[in-house]
C-alpha cells in the first residue's frame, strides 16, 4: 500500500504540535486569551479592586493619614454641598455633551450609512477618523484659541456686528461667563468636539447593518418617511446609539483635561480625583469620587438593558 | 376586463445599464400573472417600479388607470411579499402583520384582532407573540405573505416568493398561494426565474430577458409555442433546431422549436434522423437522452420503462410534423 508523503517518517514538532490543537480546540483558545487574561486580571481588575478598597478607608485629619479600617465614613464625604455638586455638574455635563451629540451624530452617520458614495465614504471617515490621530492636548489648546475673547469667534462677532448675540449668550446665568472660553459653554463645545467620533461611529455601524428591504417593505406596507424613521430606523440604530453614549457619558465624565484648560474654574469629577490623590493627598476621597463614574455607567446600561436597547443586538 | 397594471414604455436605467427596456404591459385585474426571466433579466426591477419603491426613468405605470408616477408607495393600492420576507426583527409576529394598521392609526385592539385573523388565514394561528428569528423559513414566509394581505391591497407583488424554501414546502405553498389569490381575488404578480413555478401557477406567464419583454402569453402558449430560441430553451428545455437540422430530417429551412417528450427513438434508419447517442438521464418517471445529430444534438424524454439504446450506439429520432414549432427569429 502507498504512504501518503504526510505521513512518512518522524513527525516533525511542528507537526504534532497542531495535531495536539486539532484535537484539543480548546487548547488553541486558552492559549491565545492566557496573557490578556492575566494583564485583565491582575493589572486592570486587581487595580480596581483597590481603588475599591481605598474609597472605604478614611483619612485622619490631623495627621493626614490614610486609617486603614473599613467605613462608609468618606462615601458621606461625597454627599458634603461643595462635592455633590462636582457630581452633579459632571453628570450634567455628560448628559448634555451625550444628547447633543447623538443628535449631532445621527444625521451624519446616516447620510454615511445610507446615501454616500463609496468615495465619499471613505472621505467620511477619514473626516471623522482624522481629528482622533492629532494630540488632544494640541486641539484643545487650539480649541481654547478659538474661544478666547482675541479668538476667532469674537472677532467674526465683532466684524459683524453681532456682539450683542455673543452677550446675551454670555449672559446667560451660571454656563455663561467673561469669554467662551472660561464659561461652561466653551467646556461643553470641547467635549462635545473631542467626543463626537465616538457617537458617529457606532450609530453609522447600526445603520449600516439595516438592510434597506426592511426601510422599504415599511414604505411598501403605507408608513410615511416619518413613521419609517421612528418605528424601524430608530430601533434597530439604538444599539449603536448607546453604545456611541457609553463612549461620550464614560468619556465625559472621566475627563480632567478639557475643564482644567477651558471652562470656569468650579471642578469636575476628573478634577477633584486628580487634585485629591496629587497635592492633597486625600487617596480614598479621590477612590471614592474615581466610583461615582462606575456607579453612574452600571445605572445608565442598566436602565438601557429594561428598555430593550439591546434587543435588536 | 378592468386594468391592474399597465407599463408604458417603461425604461429604467442604473448608470448605463438598462434593467428595464421599454417594456409595454398590461396586467388583468384578478389576475395570477409570472413575470419569468433569468436572474439579472429586470424582473425585481419591474416588481420595483409597480410598487413605487424604484421610479422609472422613461414612460410611466399606470394602476387601475391612474398615472402612478408621483405618488409614493405608501399611497399606492400594492403591497408586496419581499424575497428575504424583510420582517422587522424588532418587533413580534403580530407586530409585524399589523404594521401596516398601525402606521394609519387603527387602534391597537382591533389591530392585534385583524392580525391574528390573517395569521389564521396564513395557517399560523396562535403564532403571534413568537419574535421572527423563532420561526422556520416557510412560517417567515407566511408572516411576510399575512403582513402584505393585512392592507386589503388590490395588487399583491410577489417577489421569488419560494425561492428559499425546500422542493416538498415549495410545492405545498404554491398550490396555497394559487388557493389564496383565488379566494381573494385580487390581482398577483409574482417574480421567478423557475420555469416550472410560472408554468403550474399562473393565469399569464410574461418572459423577461435583458430588460424587455420576450413573450406573454398562458403557460400553454409559453410552452407549446415559443416565439424565440430563448423562451424555447429557457422554458422547459426545449431542443432548438437549426434549419440545416430541419431539412436533413425532411422539415422546413427554419431554426424551429421541438419538446423532448414529442421525440421517439427507434433502431437506425426507422425514423427522420439518425444519430449517436451521447448520454442517458435518468429522472425517475422518465429518462432523457440526448443524441448527436449532423449539426447539433437533440434530447428525447422517453419513458422509464421504454428500452434504452446504449451508449454511442447509432439510433434514430423521430417525431410528428406537428410538434415542430417554428421560432421568430434566432
Amino acid at each position: 500500500m502507498m504512504q501518503s508523503p504526510a505521513m512518512t517518517g518522524a513527525p516533525s514538532i511542528w507537526t504534532s504540535m497542531s495535531d495536539v490543537f486539532w484535537k484539543k480546540p480548546g487548547l488553541v483558545i486558552f492559549l491565545l486569551l492566557l496573557p490578556p487574561l492575566l494583564w485583565l486580571g491582575i493589572v486592570y481588575l486587581g487595580s480596581l479592586f483597590t481603588l475599591l478598597l481605598h474609597s472605604f478607608f478614611s483619612i485622619d485629619e490631623f495627621s493626614g493619614l490614610i486609617r486603614y479600617e473599613l467605613t462608609f465614613k468618606t462615601y458621606l464625604e461625597l454627599f458634603s454641598p461643595a462635592n455633590f455638586d462636582i457630581i452633579l455638574r459632571t453628570i450634567l455635563m455628560a448628559c448634555a455633551v451625550t444628547i447633543c451629540a447623538a443628535v449631532i451624530a445621527f444625521p451624519i452617520a446616516y447620510y454615511a450609512a445610507r446615501y454616500a458614495p463609496p468615495k465619499m465614504k471613505a472621505l467620511f471617515y477619514l473626516g471623522v477618523m482624522l481629528p482622533l490621530w492629532s494630540s488632544y492636548l494640541v486641539k484643545i489648546y487650539a480649541w481654547k484659541l478659538i474661544l478666547a475673547k482675541e479668538g476667532i469667534i469674537n472677532w467674526i462677532v465683532q466684524g459683524t456686528n453681532t456682539s450683542f448675540l455673543m452677550d446675551a449668550i454670555l449672559g446667560i446665568p451660571i454656563i455663561g461667563g467673561n469669554s467662551l472660553s472660561i464659561s461652561y459653554i466653551g467646556t461643553f463645545l470641547v467635549l462635545l468636539y473631542v467626543w463626537l467620533p465616538f457617537m458617529i461611529l457606532p450609530i453609522q455601524a447600526a445603520l449600516e447593518r439595516i438592510p434597506n428591504s426592511l426601510l422599504e417593505a415599511s414604505d411598501d406596507l403605507g408608513a410615511q418617511p416619518a413613521q419609517t424613521f421612528r418605528l424601524v430606523t430608530i430601533p434597530l440604530a439604538l444599539p449603536g446609539i448607546v453604545a456611541g453614549s457609553i463612549f461620550t457619558f464614560s468619556l465625559t465624565l472621566g475627563d480632567f483635561i478639557v475643564p482644567q484648560i477651558i471652562g470656569s474654574s468650579r471642578r469636575f469629577i476628573g478634577q477633584a480625583v486628580y487634585a485629591h490623590q496629587g497635592t492633597a493627598g486625600n487617596i480614598p476621597l479621590a477612590a471614592a469620587f474615581a466610583v461615582v463614574p462606575i456607579l453612574v455607567m452600571a445605572c445608565y446600561l442598566w436602565m438601557a438593558k429594561k428598555r430593550g436597547a439591546f434587543d435588536a443586538l | 376586463m378592468n386594468i391592474a397594471v399597465r407599463f408604458d414604455n417603461v425604461i429604467r436605467k442604473f448608470g448605463s445599464v438598462h434593467a428595464v427596456d421599454g417594456i409595454n404591459l398590461e396586467i388583468a385585474e384578478g389576475e395570477f400573472f409570472a413575470l419569468l426571466g433569468p436572474s439579472g433579466s429586470g424582473k425585481t426591477t419591474c416588481l420595483r417600479l409597480i410598487s413605487g419603491i424604484d421610479r422609472p426613468t422613461e414612460g410611466h405605470i399606470e394602476i387601475f388607470g391612474v398615472r402612478s408616477d408621483n405618488i409614493p408607495p405608501n399611497r399606492r393600492p400594492v403591497n408586496t411579499v419581499f424575497q428575504d420576507y424583510a420582517l422587522f426583527p424588532h418587533l413580534r409576529v403580530k407586530e409585524n402583520v399589523s404594521y401596516g394598521l398601525l402606521v394609519r392609526g387603527v387602534p391597537k385592539e382591533q389591530r392585534f384582532r385583524e392580525a391574528e385573523s390573517m395569521l389564521e388565514l396564513v395557517k399560523l394561528g396562535g403564532f403571534g407573540e413568537r419574535s421572527p428569528s423563532q420561526l422556520s423559513g416557510g412560517q417567515r414566509q407566511r408572516v411576510a405573505l399575512a403582513r402584505a394581505l393585512i392592507n386589503k391591497p388590490r395588487v399583491l407583488l410577489l417577489d421569488e416568493p419560494l425561492g428559499a424554501l425546500d422542493l416538498k414546502l415549495r410545492e405545498q405553498m404554491q398550490e396555497e398561494l394559487k388557493a389564496l389569490q383565488q379566494s381573494l381575488g385580487i390581482t398577483f404578480i409574482f417574480v421567478t426565474h423557475d420555469q416550472n413555478e410560472a408554468l403550474s401557477m399562473s393565469d399569464r406567464i410574461a418572459i423577461v430577458n435583458d430588460g424587455k419583454l420576450v413573450q406573454v402569453g398562458t403557460p400553454q402558449e409559453i410552452y407549446r409555442r415559443p416565439r424565440t430560441k430563448f423562451v424555447a430553451t429557457f422554458v422547459g428545455s426545449s431542443n432548438v433546431l437549426s434549419p440545416e437540422i430541419n431539412v436533413a430530417a425532411g422539415g422546413d429551412a427554419n431554426w424551429s422549436s421541438l419538446r423532448p417528450e414529442a421525440v421517439c427513438i427507434g433502431a437506425a434508419g426507422e425514423g427522420r434522423i439518425d444519430g449517436t447517442v451521447k448520454t442517458v438521464r435518468y429522472l425517475g418517471a422518465t429518462n432523457v437522452v440526448t443524441v448527436i445529430v449532423p449539426g447539433g444534438q437533440i434530447s428525447a424524454q422517453v419513458n422509464a420503462n421504454h428500452a434504452l439504446p446504449a451508449l454511442h450506439t447509432t439510433c434514430s429520432l423521430d417525431w410528428s410534423k406537428r410538434s415542430v414549432h417554428n421560432l421568430d427569429s434566432e
